[in-house]
């Protein structure tokens, strides 16, 4: 915030620095343990009165000048010039806390280099004590310069206490100093023996090349073991937070993390397996890969450090955008844009809007994140994001995402970097609203002179969410759809009538026609799918069903429903890939392989081999969901717990405005599927079902310390709006709102907050719910959940409402208005249904 | 958009900013020396190949230049690190400015180093080689030299700063400021002074040793390092006129100071050109490094007035820690002893390895 950023493009995200770090620390550390490879290997050379040695190792020392003095010690000088490039700000806080610390390595540097130089000018020209003295003091000062530099390395790893006291020695000598110098003291010692085969191999003397090369392998192989004793220590002396970040927590340092795991062994079987070989056309190419290898060794364990610090250069003091922890809140309340200094357009207008956005992604963005290069590419992940998804994820950084660092905006800031990141720096995304064609659907009709029958029905929950696993490859749908019926028998005492009675389906799908009979059950009848239907095309968030009721072989009733089915699952908003049906919806295989990946890199599974072999990947099979009739598998949780659980804190926006990044009820989508008249009334899905920490915090509290569930948890403790201890455990399908919560004694309600009631259990969920005289579902008067009459259907008025226009010929509850004549022949005077049932419709538009 | 608005908030200090203005001043002097031995004997050298004089004393300065650069590579670490702590807010912005091409001098000194190896190690290999080498070399570290001035140039003068708003890919280089041309002239001339005074010293060395060829190396070091001085009282004088009017009034906080320095180092100078136009090396010398020494603090007061509108060293915040500064002198003592017992160790030991 203080500085301006170089703007790098491709060769930003941390290229410049790996590129130049990686390099230069294998060879800094060549330079380390290279020195004492020189003094013992002319101690050895002495001892053995070999002059055939010590010639090797004036070689070996020109060599060892050539590299570690000229391209070692300049790119040192780059390291400290590029991360002045990069990081302006922690490169001051480094030079500021550690000055004396850098000057006193700088006379070590100058101590090696005069010492280096004596040494190998001075080679068979003074004593052999002389020259050896000279060869242990190059030693000394590059061994001090590595306890200087790690001091410093990992001040920014682990500063502990220093963040209290701000106390130099603390700071240098910080809870990983001492495991740090251990491990890279062993990794010097390693890398001279693998810079060590590259001349050994070059001796023509077979004899003495075969030995000089298996003296290299034990410099190889001896300190490896010392080394992976000194890592287990590393990590043990890393605090657990930082041990999570690095181990569990960021996917992306895994291949860092199997890498230098496996190739611990492969180094070591590479030291004896060069010790046993003789011709030297073999041996020169294998300590060419040896040293390659060794190179992605110690590559994969600064990867690995630098995970360990994230989301900050200075671990829990300065953040990896160079914002200050204690700096935070403060930016966070007067925006970036009024802080930082190198801002062109500190106001907002409509009209610089995007420009702004440029400069928050410059400032936020790419101090870490490279555009269009190798390493963490920012368009490859914004590419993935629509604006509402990115929104809800730059909203979680720093919690649900540890990795990154805390938004440093404002609300209208978060809302300009995520529009420019998605439809500015990645042009894919256009935030227009669907395109919605209207359909005409007309009920059928009722001669309330004449008929003698009223057939009600619907499905028992309002729209299912579909992903078509034919297609997508992903099985992550609700249970299949079940209808039901009741056929009434009109008269002054209205009468449900059962026996001998049939109820038939015909429903047009986008498959074909579908068509049976309805179970009789208690009450009611019922037709359950054992699949979802597929939906139609074009593309419509229903199929409407025809409904008969037979009484005796004769059709005496018939009705339609609409059977609400979307195929809108917002997973690509943070998932990536394209809508797979009419640019508007259905699960893509591209977005059904990206979460696969996320998957497996975060539980570890395999997932996405499964789904490359075109087995469907079946969700509940796994996470048990009572919709479809599954139990968890042992540890896993439930698949709701476990998908809002997971969600709740990445997508957590302090607008309450979640849901609809995921499910189907989007003011900009296709389905729109809250369209009853709650929604009408401005309700959310949050008056009910709470907000998406909330939701999830009851899920997962039922869960109790199964699996994840506790971790997830965790990540809700500032996000919920009611106290997590206040939240009630509750069961997902089973234990639902209720609304009797606001309706209390079913009257006009005083609260529109019904979360945190559940019902107990199925008996009191709305779909097996009865009024007072226990004859009618609230469902067939109402309609279903979130489409509760009068339904606003945004393809056409009538599909919201095709029964109470069919029955009254108004959009509102079955009998709204007094209008007992549905049924009843004679005026009612009783409420018998519910307390209110004879009040006239309040909501009217 | 003011200049102020963009300067950074600096860091604070460990011990009073005193402290890294003598450390700075110190080792900038020991850098600067090297330095311009280093660029001046690359220039001599080249143009010495490409008159076709590549006599011994071109053999003699290839051998050393491998080492030369070396030392002031290394001799450079400590001062940056220093004006890093007094101005890092402003050498960081600056350096972001320009960063493309501050990065390359990374490059540029690598592929040179090498090059001055090569160049030693290859010397008898062809007339045409050298010359082409020695030139590529000179070229390389007048364009490090030129992109240092650039640097430290920009980074006082941060009305300039703004054109990163249209430019933030690290490519200005900010080459209308008028200071730039004579600033860099200054150096290279002083380098090539620098540089012929070293051989003059070299071969007066030999010469004092009891070698009886050393006068034509003298004479050869002698003339480069007088012509190039008689150059840089003009080039001097041009960056005096090119210098904010803030600065020239001489009416800022310790403009005495600065006026004073910039006597005696002009008249050291003076002093230096007399005795080497008599070829009274060593005096010329002594004449000398009190010249550079009083510009390298003349530099300094420039630096504090040309700033002076917008920060003064004194204003940064110092929260005292000692022990990290006094263990820093102490090392700092041992390190010049352990190199001072080294030396002795090569230079008294002769006692050659059967």
């Amino acid at each position: 915030m203080n500085y301006p950023i170089w703007l790098l493009d491709a060769f930003g995200g941390g290229t410049l620095i790996a590129l130049i770090a990686v390099v230069h620390v294998y060879v800094a550390h060549f330079a380390v343990g290279g020195g004492l490879f020189l003094v013992l290997t002319e101690l050895k050379g002495l001892r053995e009165k070999s002059p055939a040695i010590l010639e090797y190792t004036r070689k070996h020392a020109r060599f060892f000048l050539l590299l570690t003095m000229v391209f070692g010690g300049l790119t040192g000088v780059g390291i400290w010039f590029t991360i002045a490039l990069l990081s302006p700000a922690a490169t001051s806080k480094l030079i500021h806390i550690f000055v004396f610390a850098w000057a006193t390595e700088w006379v070590f540097f100058v101590g090696e280099i005069v010492a280096l130089l004596l040494y190998y000018y001075s080679f068979n020209k003074i004593s052999s004590r002389s020259h050896l003295i000279l060869g242990w003091i190059y030693f000394a000062c590059a061994w001090l310069s590595l306890f200087v530099i790690n001091g410093v390395i990992d001040f920014m790893l682990t500063p502990g206490t220093w963040l209290h006291d701000n106390n130099f020695w603390t700071g240098f000598f910080n809870p990983t100093f001492w495991p740090a110098l251990f491990f890279r003291t062993f990794l010097a010692l390693m890398i001279a023996g693998l810079f060590g085969f590259l001349t050994s191999v070059n001796i023509k003397d077979p004899t003495l090349r075969h030995k000089m090369v298996r003296y290299c392998g034990l410099w190889l192989m001896a300190p490896l073991l010392l080394l992976l004793g000194s890592a287990l220590w590393y990590k043990s002396a890393l605090p657990p937070a930082q041990q999570q970040m690095i181990f569990s927590t960021s996917p992306e340092l895994k291949p860092f993390l199997s890498g230098f795991v496996f190739l611990s062994p492969i180094l070591f079987a590479g030291g004896l397996l060069i010790a046993a070989l003789r011709p030297q056309a073999i041996l020169r190419p294998v300590a060419w890969i040896l040293l390659l290898l060794g190179f992605l060794y110690m590559g994969s364990f600064e990867f690995i450090r630098e995970g360990g610090r994230r989301p900050f250069i200075i671990h829990d003091f300065l953040y990896s955008n160079s914002i200050l922890k204690k700096d935070l809140p403060q930016v966070q309340e007067r925006g970036v844009l009024q802080t930082a200094r190198w801002i062109k357009h500190r106001e907002i207008t409509p009209e610089n809007r995007m420009n702004a956005g440029k400069e928050l992604t410059t400032l936020l963005c790419l101090p870490c994140h490279s555009e269009g290069g190798l390493l963490n590419d920012i368009s490859l992940q914004a590419r993935k994001y629509t604006p509402e998804g990115m929104l809800a994820f730059i909203n979680s950084m720093g919690t649900a995402n540890p990795y990154m660092p805390p938004f440093a905006g404002n609300r209208e800031e978060a809302a300009i970097l995520a529009e420019y990141l998605t439809t500015r720096m990645v042009p894919r995304f256009a935030t227009v609203p669907a395109d919605i064609t209207p359909v005409t659907v007309s009920p059928l009709p009722f001669d309330p002179e004449t008929s003698e029958y009223v057939l009600l029905a619907g499905p028992t929950l309002g729209t299912i969410l579909s992903s078509e696993p034919e297609e997508s490859g992903i099985d992550i749908s609700y249970g299949p759809p079940t209808l039901r019926a009741q056929l009434i028998f009109r008269d002054a005492s209205p009468s449900l009538i059962m026996d001998g009675v049939t109820v038939s389906y015909s429903l047009e799908t986008g498959k074909g026609l579908l068509q049976g009979n309805f179970a009789q059950l208690d009450g009611y009848f019922e037709k359950t799918f054992t699949e979802i239907p597929s939906v139609s095309s074009p593309y419509q968030p229903f199929l409407i069903a025809e409904l008969q009721a037979e009484v005796e072989g004769k059709i005496v009733a018939a009705t339609k429903i609409k059977l609400g089915i979307s195929t809108e699952l917002g997973c690509r908003n943070c998932h990536g890939g394209s809508w797979r049906q009419d640019g508007k919806s259905g699960l893509s295989r591209s977005t059904a392989a990206n979460i696969l990946v996320i998957h497996d890199k975060r539980s570890n599974t395999n997932l996405s081999a499964d789904f490359s072999k075109e087995i469907t990947v079946v969700c509940s099979s796994c996470h048990g969901d009572f919709s479809r009739g599954t139990e968890s598998s042992p540890g896993l949780l439930s698949l709701s717990a476990a998908m809002h659980g997971f969600h709740a804190g990445l997508l957590f926006n302090a607008e309450g405005n979640s849901c609809i990044l995921c499910h189907s009820s989007s003011e900009t989508g296709a389905s729109h599927s809250f369209d009853g008249i709650h929604k009408q009334l401005d309700l959310s899905c949050s008056n009910c079902h709470g907000s998406l920490a909330d939701h999830a915090t009851g899920l997962l509290k039922k869960e109790g310390n199964t699996g994840q569930a506790e971790k997830l948890l965790s990540l809700l403790e500032d996000k919920t709006e009611v106290a997590i201890d206040e939240i009630n455990p509750r069961s997902p399908w089973t234990m639902e709102p209720d609304c009797l919560t606001c309706h209390v004694d079913f009257q006009p309600p005083e609260t529109d907050d019904g979360f945190n009631i559940w019902t107990e259990n199925v008996e009191g969920l709305f779909h097996n719910r009865m009024g007072e005289a226990a004859v009618v579902l609230c469902s067939s008067c109402h309609g279903q959940p979130h489409s509760l009459y009068p339904a606003n259907n945004r393809y056409g008025m009538a599909i919201g409402a095709l029964q109470p226009l069919q029955y009254q010929d108004s959009p509102y509850p079955i009998a709204a208005d007094k209008g007992c004549a549905v049924c009843h022949t004679i005026e009612m005077e009783d409420e018998m249904h519910h307390p209110g049932s004879l009040a006239t419709f309040r909501n009217r538009e | 958009m003011t200049a102020a608005q963009l300067i950074p908030t600096p860091d604070v200090l460990q011990v009073p900013w005193g402290w890294f203005q003598i450390l700075l001043t110190i080792t900038f002097f020991m850098h600067l020396v090297l330095m311009n031995i280093l660029l001046g004997c690359s220039l001599i050298t080249f143009f010495r190949h490409a008159a076709g004089k590549s006599t011994e004393t071109n053999k003699v300065i290839s051998g050393k230049l491998p080492f030369t650069v070396a030392f002031t590579i290394n001799f450079g670490v400590a001062p940056l690190l220093f004006l890093q702590v007094l101005y890092g807010h402003f050498m960081y912005a600056s350096s972001v400015l320009m960063a493309s091409y501050w990065l390359l001098i990374v490059g540029i000194l690598i592929l040179t180093y090498y090059g001055t190896y090569i160049y030693s190690l290859t010397y008898d290999k062809g007339a045409d080689f050298r010359t082409v080498l020695s030139g590529a070399i000179a070229l390389a570290l007048l364009a490090v030299a030129f992109l240092f001035t650039c640097n430290l140039a920009l980074m006082v003068n941060p009305e300039s700063w703004s054109a990163y708003f249209s430019n933030p890919r690290g490519t200005l280089l900010n080459l209308t400021d008028p200071t730039l041309a004579p600033r860099f002239l200054h150096s290279v001339f002083a380098s090539l002074a620098v540089g012929g005074l070293s051989i003059g010293l070299y071969y007066d060395f030999k010469k004092r040793r009891g070698d009886t060829d050393c006068d034509g190396g003298i004479s050869t070091g002698m003339n480069w390092f007088a012509g190039a001085t008689i150059l840089n009282f003009g080039a001097g004088t041009w960056y005096w006129g090119s210098l904010p009017q803030s600065v020239r009034t001489l009416t800022g906080e310790g403009s005495a100071f600065f006026l004073t320095f910039l006597l005696l180092g002009i008249v050291a100078a003076i002093f230096s050109l007399i005795y080497g136009l008599l070829h009274r090396v060593r005096s010329a010398a002594y004449s000398l490094l009190a010249a550079l020494f009083c510009m390298v603090l003349v530099r300094e007061f420039a630096r504090r007035l040309t700033l002076a509108p917008w920060f003064k060293t004194s204003d940064l915040e110092v929260v005292p820690q000692y022990s990290p500064l006094i263990v820093f002198l102490l090392i700092f003592s041992a390190g010049i002893g352990l190199i001072w017992y080294m030396i002795r160790l090569v230079l008294t030991d002769k006692e050659v390895r059967s």
